[in-house]
């Protein structure tokens, strides 16, 4: 069956967001685009504010003058931004945003802040979400965020346009987490491949524009039934799309992806914005962002009631997954923290697993596909049919 | 003899493996062949003399399965299996009880832990770099300009107090040509350099865990000064099999002999063709095959011979 032009349309906005922006300016002269640093900002308030929000994407060139900026210990995350920042290849935003991430990634918004003439906003939004006043400062600054859009677009921002932006949102979100169910349900066969362009296009495009065409690209899709491959469970990536070559390589060795936490993945996906009519929309973003880490846990936040390592058994449960693959950047150190607990549980947990260290310059992928291949043997081998 | 003949190809990165067994798992014939570089015309000539020197065609065969780097280019071979799983097939046969096999390759080395039932529990490798392989060892023979063979004799004699900071093959060479400069003991030097590369290995053993008994396999094996600091450094007796470059070999012939499910070979892999380039017009496709007679030794190989390689 050939492929449905919607879904072509999503790839090409996953891969090339610059285009799409070029595009999306065309047919709304005058309005502005900002370039969001993920994973914690809420776009609905851009959206209502008539700005497009658009995640910055690791654009996988190599880092060349970015280099002078950020050293190597630096995630290749960061690095690309810095080098994408220092050779002008941001500059199809109007201003960029860091809502608190992580300590690398506020380097690399330094630098764009030092080379490019461009605002650069950065939000402190608290990581320690169990405190008693984190309730209190994820409002405030939820409200800073919403003061700046209106400055950036000129005009204050209603609750209507705020609840409009975040039902956008939210039934986007909500589609797209459906095709993440079904395929741990076993009851769909999009590759990863395809997924992380759906996600990662979502994280670009204007919500509605992109439900639209999800909505026609997944009636078009024939629906396809779990096999007995072995069932892959990716874990990690923070907080860019891991290269296609890499994902293309997993099912290569006679494995299928079931489910994930990544951020080009289940991770965006997973929460909506907890609204119901009538409320505030502006608490119910604040609640989102407060919640989102019990949805799906985050090492870049603190909240002592929450463990990645029991949602990620958990997942495995539910999908059927029988090993975990690690997707780690070099030198993420969010992941790299919370790595020895996930290994630790998963061992407990006979779950055998496979730690992939990624780099934003490649990786050998002979030597991983032997990994890989090698995980998939001792996953087989030890199905009770082998017993 | 019991009946049914299988094959089992282990294509490297340097050499190429050939074992053939009979349906109770027990050698009938092997080959080695150096290749220096990955070549089908070597990989072929394994082949040819295993099946040789067991009086066999391929028509004889019941199943082949191929490992290694090359694996999905061996011709005939209906299933693939990775290097861990054979290594580990191979050696848990060869040393019933082993815990962890340490395999030191033409190009890269693992760790792999295996669980009572013969099976591999988990596993670590090198993937970037040539540190701690048996490339390293070549570079080391040549900055010293010893012969392979005789770099382990000459590394024993040494004293091993040389500070080597650099685990880079480039890097490494310069810093051993540097202590030359220096007018450092050779055998020093070489010393130096095994108990450097022991310890790089005993970071591979620690992402899998410390297990015993630990078997050496590969190559390296068969050097004893490698044997003798991995040793010191696990602070474990050390095994060697008879025959420590065939058990990768031996565990893809094992395999096939199971009639285990492998993966189907496919060579439309990306990246295959340009790891491997298909000769153009060459029967043999211009690699240096000579001084080596590309055997072990005719005959049964002798599973109960294992050498205690303690120190
Ligand atoms: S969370 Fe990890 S991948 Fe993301 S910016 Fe920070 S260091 Fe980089």
């Amino acid at each position: 069956m050939p492929e449905s032009v919607a879904l072509q349309r999503l790839r090409e906005a996953a891969r090339d967001p610059r285009a799409y922006v070029a595009g999306w300016r065309a047919h709304h002269p005058g309005r502005r685009v900002v370039g969001v640093m993920p994973m914690n900002f809420p776009r609905e308030i851009a959206l209502a504010a008539g700005v497009l929000p658009v995640y910055i994407q690791d654009d996988q060139r190599p880092v060349a003058e970015g280099r002078a900026y950020l050293p190597e210990f630096y995630c290749g995350y960061t690095r690309n931004l810095a080098d994408q920042a220092a050779t002008g290849r941001l500059d199809h935003f109007d201003a960029l945003l860091l809502a608190d991430h992580c300590i690398q990634l506020l380097g690399a918004s330094d630098v764009a802040r030092a080379v490019g003439d461009r605002s650069v906003f950065f939000g402190m939004l608290i990581s320690s979400l169990s405190d008693s006043w984190a309730e209190k400062k994820i409002a405030e600054m939820m409200g800073q965020f919403r003061g700046e859009f209106e400055k950036l677009s000129g005009a204050p921002i209603g609750d209507e346009a705020l609840t409009r932006a975040i039902e956008a949102y939210n039934a986007d979100r909500e589609l797209l987490r459906r095709v993440f169910d079904e395929r741990a349900a076993g009851d769909t066969t999009w590759s990863p491949v395809e997924l992380q362009d759906m996600v990662v296009s979502a994280q670009v495009m204007d919500p509605i524009e992109h439900r639209d065409l999800l909505v026609e690209a997944l009636a078009a899709a024939p629906r396809g039934e779990r096999d007995d491959r072995v069932r892959v469970h990716l874990s990690g990536h923070l907080c860019h799309a891991p290269r296609r070559e890499l994902l293309e390589v997993i099912e290569e060795t006679g494995a299928v992806v079931v489910d994930d936490d990544l951020w080009s993945g289940r991770r965006y996906v997973q929460s909506l914005v907890p609204f119901t009519p009538g409320e505030d929309p502006m608490s119910a973003i604040g609640r989102w962002y407060a919640e989102r880490n019990v949805d799906l846990p985050c090492p870049t936040r603190v909240q002592h009631d929450v463990d990645w390592d029991a949602w990620l058994i958990d997942a495995t449960r539910r999908s059927g997954a029988e090993v975990v693959v690690h997707l780690m950047p070099k030198f993420c150190e969010p992941h790299m923290l919370f790595y020895p607990e996930l290994r630790k549980a998963l061992d407990a947990a006979g779950i055998p697993q496979l730690l992939v260290e990624t780099e934003h310059e490649g990786i050998p992928l002979e030597a991983l596909r032997t990994r890989l291949e090698a995980l998939v043997e001792r996953a087989l081998r030890h199905r009770p049919a082998y017993a | 003899m019991t009946g049914g003949r299988y094959l089992g190809v282990d294509l490297g990165s340097t050499t190429a493996k050939a074992v053939v067994v009979d349906g109770a798992g027990k050698i009938l014939s092997s080959s080695v062949v150096t290749m220096g570089a990955v070549s089908r015309a070597g990989m072929q000539r394994a082949i040819d003399q295993a099946l040789g020197e067991a009086g066999l065609t391929e028509s004889d065969l019941q199943g082949t399965v191929s490992t290694g780097y090359g694996r999905r280019l061996v011709p005939g071979a209906g299933r693939t299996y990775t290097e861990i799983t054979c290594h580990a097939r191979g050696t848990a046969e060869m040393v019933p009880g082993v815990r962890l096999v340490i395999d030191v390759g033409g190009q890269d080395s693992k760790a792999i832990t295996v669980g009572d039932d013969g099976l591999v529990r988990d596993f670590a490798m090198n993937d970037r770099c040539a540190s701690g392989t048996g490339r390293f060892y070549e570079v080391l023979a040549r900055a010293v300009d010893v012969p392979i063979e005789g770099l382990g004799d000459l590394a024993l004699r040494g004293s091993d107090e040389l500070e080597v900071s650099s685990m880079c093959a480039t890097f490494a060479e310069t810093e051993i040509v540097s202590m030359l400069a220096e007018d450092q003991d050779v055998a020093d030097i070489a010393s130096s350099v095994h108990r450097a590369i022991a310890a790089r290995t005993l970071a591979l053993v620690a992402q899998v865990g410390r297990y015993t008994p630990v078997v050496l396999t590969g190559g390296v094996a068969r050097n004893p000064a490698a044997v003798h600091f991995l040793s010191r450094a696990l602070d474990a007796e050390v095994t060697v099999p008879a025959h420590p470059q065939i058990t990768g070999a031996f565990g893809a012939a094992l395999l096939a002999r199971d009639g285990d499910r492998g993966r189907p070979v496919a060579t439309d892999v990306r990246g295959a063709d340009e790891m491997f380039p298909r000769p153009r017009g060459h029967a043999h496709d211009g690699h240096d095959c000579s001084g080596c007679d590309g055997t072990l030794g005719p005959g049964t190989v002798d599973l109960g011979t294992v050498i205690p390689a303690w120190r």
